[in-house]
Formats: C-alpha cells, structure tokens, sequence
C-alpha cells in the first residue's frame, strides 16, 4: 500500500523532469517565434498536461479547463515574440499563464475584483521570466516542496491553497475563514517562509 | 517600506493577491529599477510555478491537443477526419449497393432466362402430348438397324404438323445447329426449323397444317447456326413418312 501512494509522486515528478528542463527552452523558444506549428506541439507535448492540471484544480470542470488550457497556450503562442530565448523560462511562463486564466475565470463568474484582470495579465508579460535560477526548477528541489507542504499545519495549507488556487487577497481570506486579517496574514507569511527554507536548505546541501 | 521588508510578499504579488497598498509598494520599487526586488519578483515566479506544477496530475482528453493544434492550422480539426470518414463510408455504401443492384440484375436476367426456357420446355412437352394423343398422329421411325446412328420417332399430324424426338443425337457444336427439312414427293426440300441437342435428346417440332400425302420424308442436316435455304450436308436422320 506504501508503494502505491508513492506512485503519484513518482508521476509528478517525473512529469516535473520533463516539463522543466531548461536546456530544450532556447531553442523551443526560437521555433515558437518563427511560428512553427510543430514547436506548438512540442510545447503542449512538455506543459500541456501540467498546465491543463493546475487550470483543472481551479475550475474543476473540464470543459472550462479546456478551453482555458488552449486560451493559455494561444496566449504563449502570439506573445512569445517578447520572450527572451537564452535567459527565459518557458515552464514557469507557461504554468502562470495557466493559472492566471483560470482565476481570470473563477474571479469573473464570482464578480469580484473587476480590476484584477488588467493586474494578473501584467504579471504574466514575458519579460518577467528571465533569470529565473536554474537551480529553482530541479527535481529535488521539487521534491522538496513537496514534503515542506505537507510540514504545513491545517491553517497554513488552507491559505497557501486560497491564494494560489481561488486568488484570495489577504482581505479575502479573512472574510472566509472568519478570522482576524492579522492572523491570516501570519499564517500566509509563515507558510511562505517553511516552504522558502526547505528550498534553501535543498539548494545548499 | 525597504526591501527587507517586502521580502515575504513577492509570492503574494506574483499571485496578483496582494492588497493595494503592498502592491503599490512593490510597483514603486520595481519602477525605480530596485535590483533586491526584481531578484525577489524573479525568484517568487519560479518559486510559484514550483508549487503550481507540484499539484496532483490530471489527463486531459486526446481531443483538446488536436483542437489547439487544429487552431493554429497545424492539423484538421477533429470534425474534419469525421467527415471524410463519413464521406468515405457513404462511398463505399454506394458502391456496394451499385455492385449489389447489378448482381441483383444480372440474377433477374438469368431467372427470366431460365424462366423462358422452362415455359418453351413446357410449351414442347404440351405439344408432344397433344401429338401423342391424338388419333391422327402418323408415327414413324429413323435409326434402327445401323451402327451408332441417332435413332427416334418422327409424329406426323395433318394440323399439328411435325414431332421429331431423337435420341444419341450429339451436340452440334459451336456455331451450328440442326435443321429439319420436310421432303415431298416432287420438289426441294422445304426448311422445317432449327434445334439443338443437350448431347443425348433432341426435340423439335414444326406447329402447323401439313398434306401428309404430298411428304416423302423427314430429315435433319448440320447446318451453320443461322440456318440454310437447301441441305448443305449429308442427313444425319432420315425418316420416311410412310
């Protein structure tokens, strides 16, 4: 029985190995700004099922999930000509774009922060994925996240899931959980800052 | 606020979750080149996309990678393949049922076929009993006594006219027939008719009034299958009429 809960992880993170290599990127990259059809295949081929997953745990409808999965590479597609071949990060691009859409979606049909649209599409603009360090997006370190998450009592895994997949603001998540704005904004910052240090403690052993 | 102190927020912005007042902090930092926080935002974003890509793994549907790809003309959209199946099934529908109705034509044409030779059978048989019965039927016999010869029965009958049934008659071959001529007593033979024989029987009969006085004989040739106007070739079968 041990085993078989192992075999999701093993999933993810072989899915992870694929999908964040970097040394494939510039020259995927060149082949998506010369808008070749098989460089859209490639790309889905390595992101499309991490992007269409992480849209999926947002929406929870597959139909909306679809639609929102070809909307993000659409979107990576006609505005890959601003992104830097050499310095950028494909996967991280791809996965915030994902997830950008799907809260764009899940906020509009809440009707609440109109504004928000304008923000998160600023923050998926190209130019912000260059420089990521390559030492972020191992495996290990990937594996490591994953075990930090579960480190996380209840309340700091409930906030860490608001705000990364229903887009809360701190305000927010007060108002649903019912709690004082300073008690949700320590929770949220002490989450952070056990998965940051599990990270630091992986980059430097 | 200083940069130590947005540090904790970067993810939070990154996420677009952050309250008005924070992020306008951070704009304004970003906006004068602030390095710590253009490292920090960096680092926020590989940091979320780490923890995005850590959630469990779904599959989605065959279709949805054919449908983006269909979207930026890289392959036909799913509907097209369907409709040159369909197109292609209808096709072959037709030509089965064309092939079907020819087949289904062709047995028509055989059953009519086979239809008229079992009426024409009928039609002989119906006439042979109609000779043997009646009175006036004049029999008269060819064959007997010589080797290996077709032998059988000539009816003779003043309305009627002519029966003949021949027996170890053999086929007449490609492009021939037998021809029937009635002999008189004064003058050519006169042309009685064209039969085949199945190699074993032959049946033929000349419908109509006969002077069985002025006949001298029956006799059958081989003639080409169209017939002759006179006997070409010696006569196979003679039959006196009295």
């Amino acid at each position: 029985m041990r085993l078989l809960k192992l075999i999701p992880a093993v999933l993810v993170y072989a899915l992870l190995q694929v999908a964040l290599r970097r040394d494939d990127d510039a020259d995927l990259v060149r082949r998506l700004k010369a808008h070749e059809p098989k460089a859209m295949a490639d790309l889905y081929k390595r992101c499309g099922r991490l992007a269409y997953s992480v849209i999926l745990r947002i929406v929870r409808n597959v139909g909306v999930a679809e639609d929102l999965t070809q909307e993000t590479f659409l979107r990576v597609w006609n505005r890959v000509g601003s992104f830097h071949a050499e310095r950028g990060a494909l996967t991280p691009w791809v996965l915030t774009v994902a997830r950008n859409r799907a809260i764009d979606h899940v906020r509009s049909q809440d009707g609440r922060m109109e504004a928000s649209a304008v923000d998160l599409d600023r923050l998926e603009r190209p130019g912000l994925f260059m420089d990521l360090e390559a030492s972020a997006l191992t495996i290990d370190r990937a594996r490591r996240l994953k075990s930090a998450l579960e480190k996380l009592n209840a309340n700091q895994r409930t906030v860490i899931e608001l705000a990364y997949y229903e887009g809360m603001s701190h305000t927010e998540m007060a108002e649903r959980l019912k709690q004082p704005l300073g008690t949700v904004k320590t929770w949220t910052r002490t989450a952070l800052q056990i998965l940051r240090t599990e990270l630091t403690e992986a980059a430097i052993a | 606020m200083s940069c130590e102190e947005l540090k904790d927020m970067y993810e939070l912005y990154a996420l677009g979750v952050l309250e008005a007042e924070e992020k306008a902090e951070i704009d304004a930092h970003l906006a004068r080149g602030c390095v710590d926080c253009r490292r920090g935002l960096a680092d926020a974003l590989a940091f979320n996309a780490m923890l995005l890509g850590i959630g469990p793994a779904e599959n989605p549907r065959r279709q949805l990678r054919h449908r983006l790809l269909a979207s930026i003309g890289y392959e036909r959209p799913g509907w097209f393949w369907t409709g040159v199946l369909a197109a292609s099934l209808m096709l072959a529908l037709a030509v089965w049922m064309g092939t079907q109705e020819r087949e289904r034509s062709n047995q028509l044409a055989d059953a009519r076929q086979q239809l008229m030779q079992v009426t024409g059978e009928r039609d002989n048989l119906n006439q042979a009993v109609r000779f043997l019965s009646d009175p006036e039927t004049r029999p008269a016999s060819f064959g007997r006594g010589q080797q290996a010869p077709p032998r059988g029965y000539v009816f003779l009958h003043p309305q009627l006219g002519v029966m003949l049934i021949a027996s170890n008659l053999p086929a007449a071959g490609a492009g021939k027939a037998y021809e029937m001529w009635v002999l008189p007593k004064t003058g050519a033979p006169r042309p009685a008719g064209l039969f085949q024989s199945d190699g074993m029987r032959g049946l033929h009969i000349l419908a109509g009034p006969l002077d069985l006085d002025a006949v001298n004989a029956i006799a059958v040739t081989l003639e080409p299958e169209a017939g002759s106007p006179g006997p070409t070739t010696t006569p196979i079968i003679v039959a006196p009429a009295s």
